[in-house]
């Protein structure tokens, strides 16, 4: 039966609809960065003129969904999360940050920086986690603060992240990376002398899943403005360590005195290369168990095991 | 008294059922009038004072289950507290194990009054921190922020002024007062007014340090603004948090500590609601002899709003929040909000 003209008419623009809202859904992806599954792949065009709608409403749901959940890393797929601190706690903070290198991370510093901003002395108690809050501000600007020195570092216009289409070389990447650590240890520097206070806040037990997070974040977000663009179990293992070597990077820098602290330079260093090596030990290790499989398996073969 | 009646209607099924289903229930069977003034508010406009923050002693307003007048609740909240006024700290400590000294003792440390560092040598005299702890009555709030600020913080340049509408509650914290230190007696007085309307205000006693009753608490004269576990007997309570805006000063900070809802942990939830209906009336039958005031305390903390919906209405008065705008205690059972009036433009 050949199907009337309307029909055929339907379906072209069944196809060009979906089609198109398809495009829309998927905006531009970096691969594995997301973890929401991508709308209506099977969709078989021009049957029922239901399923646009079931695919525009799907997507509603998904964008719902994608606002709803924070993403923890960085993504393109995920609304940027709303700024870090109202107006009022950016203006009382900023104040008292000002004092920290005098008072230290304290609630001296927010009564400080509440005075001057034009506050009463009470005002910073509506800081729900009072000292930590000032200790959070300094990380989370320095992290924010790390973009634009990056662009700095290494060029690129606005956009950071993977600049080359094939992406940066290993050797490259780390290189960054290294920058990077170097340039955040130094936003450190004008409040390292209270830094072991901040530390020891931090680690008391309500405070640590907050601080944790802000390494995490602080670790994903070296590793993004570095180019590196891993979409293998390696995202998780280079993460974790590099939080870790910046957790004792920075905890040696409390303690080092050397000029414009060169031995946290040297320090950092000898960790990173560290790294590379147990790197390095673990694909050997990993080469030998899966080699060792094998063998094992075809030794058993050889036997008459049906494997 | 009246709430039985009402609470035997509702009792069981109130335990699990949102309140939307009650109010709906309640103002079907009892006011029609509720649903029409809902519809007015909804159709002011915000910016200036909503009709809703304006009180009238017709509008209907929650007394634990029952639907009620706000002039009748007021009486009848009145009649509740001159009637425990004499068992109320008893019954606190029976009624939440001791534990609401733990939350009193944080909230008051929260709040650090009296903390005024950096008196740098040469800058101008601090300007003397005055508290206002509305429906303080026993002075359980105001004696712990004294004796933080005096003993703590070593800083005697702090008042406090007790406020509650109920003379029979006044009266036992002036009692209580009496074992006070000399200073802090001094820093401390009495006064007797209506949180909604605090421009009349009545001081309890003689030679008092605190108001006129002429003049009531003036504008931004405050600044930090207390009430803990009172806000939810107020009949207009958007009023009482306009009103707290008015008269704190810009940078000063209103805090509540109040009975919340512990919602998040379903199992918890489920003892604390099946000790607070059936073992707290129980208790105030057996050592207050009255059990319906303390059916009450129960049904309203059961009406009071969540954690989110008072902190926007806390927002919605004016003030700004830090964070997310309250601290839940003890799994929510309690919970503190904090705003700060913010500065002039």
């Amino acid at each position: 039966m050949r199907p009337s003209p309307i029909t055929l008419r339907r379906a072209a623009r069944q196809i060009f609809f979906s089609s198109s809202t398809l495009r829309a859904a998927a905006p531009a992806p970096i691969a594995g960065r997301s973890l929401s599954t991508t709308t209506g792949s099977d969709c078989t065009c021009g049957n029922g003129s239901g399923r646009p709608r079931q695919i525009q409403h799907s997507q509603k749901l998904q964008q719902q969904q994608k606002q709803q959940q924070r993403s923890s890393y960085h993504s393109y797929d995920h609304p940027s999360s709303p700024a870090s601190f109202t107006p009022v706690e950016e203006s009382i903070l900023s104040a008292a940050y000002l004092h920290v290198p005098a008072h230290g991370f304290t609630s001296s510093a927010l009564a400080a920086g509440a005075r001057d901003a034009g506050y009463l002395d009470i005002s910073p108690t509506i800081l729900p986690e009072g000292a930590f809050t000032l200790i959070r501000y300094h990380l989370v600007k320095q992290r924010e603060g790390l973009a634009a020195r990056a662009r700095e570092l290494f060029g690129g216009e606005g956009h950071v992240g993977a600049y080359k289409p094939g992406g940066l070389s290993e050797r490259e990447i780390k290189g960054r990376v290294e920058a990077l650590m170097w340039e955040r240890l130094m936003g450190n520097r004008e409040v390292i002398g209270r830094w072991q206070e901040a530390l020891a806040i931090m680690a008391q037990p309500s405070y640590v899943p907050p601080a944790l997070k802000e390494l995490a974040l602080l670790s994903d977000e070296i590793l993004f403005l570095a180019g590196d663009s891993s979409v293998d179990p390696s995202w998780y293992t280079k993460r974790a360590s590099l939080s870790t070597i910046y957790a004792a990077a920075e905890l040696f820098m409390t303690n080092d005195h050397s000029p414009e602290f060169m031995d946290t330079r040297a320090f950092l260093n000898r960790r990173l290369r560290e790294v590379n090596e147990v790197g390095g030990v673990f694909r050997n290790l990993r080469e030998w168990v899966g080699f060792t499989a094998t063998a094992g398996v075809n030794v058993l073969r050889s036997k008459g095991v049906r494997i | 008294m009246v709430a039985r009646p009402a609470l035997r209607r509702i009792a069981i099924p109130s335990l699990r059922t949102s309140t939307t289903h009650l109010e709906s229930r309640i103002s079907r069977s009892s006011f029609s009038t509720t649903l029409q003034s809902r519809n007015n508010q909804s159709s002011k406009p915000n910016h200036s004072v909503p009709e809703y923050a304006i009180p009238d002693p017709a509008r209907p307003t929650h007394f634990g289950f029952e639907t009620v007048t706000e002039a009748e609740k007021r009486e009848r909240v009145a009649g509740v507290f001159t009637s425990v006024a004499e068992s109320y700290d008893r019954m606190n400590d029976l009624m939440s194990f001791g534990w609401h000294r733990v939350w009193k003792d944080h909230f008051v440390s929260s709040l650090n009054p009296g903390f005024m560092p950096l008196a740098a040598p040469g800058s101008s005299p601090l300007a003397p921190q005055h508290i206002l702890d509305i429906a303080g009555g026993t002075g359980d709030i105001a004696f712990r922020m004294l004796h933080t600020a005096h003993v703590l913080n070593g800083n005697p340049d702090v008042r406090v002024t007790i406020s509650d509408i109920n003379p029979a509650m006044l009266t036992v914290g002036k009692q209580r007062s009496g074992s006070l230190p000399a200073s802090q007696q001094a820093a401390l007085s009495f006064l007797e007014a209506n949180a909604e309307d605090l421009t009349q205000t009545k001081p309890l006693g003689a030679n008092q340090v605190g108001y006129s009753p002429a003049n009531g608490v003036p504008d931004e004269s405050v600044d930090l603004y207390t009430v803990a576990f009172g806000i939810r007997n107020f009949s207009n309570i958007p009023a009482a948090l306009r009103e707290a805006y008015r008269v704190l000063k810009p940078g000063g900070v209103f805090a509540c500590l109040e009975f919340s809802k512990a919602d998040k942990y379903p199992l918890f939830n489920s003892i604390y609601k099946q000790w607070s209906f059936s073992g707290i009336p129980l208790i105030g039958q057996l050592v207050a002899g009255d059990r319906d005031s303390y059916q009450y305390l129960v049904e309203s903390i059961e009406k009071f709003p969540s954690q989110e919906d008072f902190r926007d209405m806390i927002v919605d008065a004016g003030f700004v929040v830090g964070g997310k705008g309250y601290e839940d205690l003890t799994g929510g059972v309690a919970a503190i909000h904090k705003g700060m009036k913010p500065r002039r433009k």
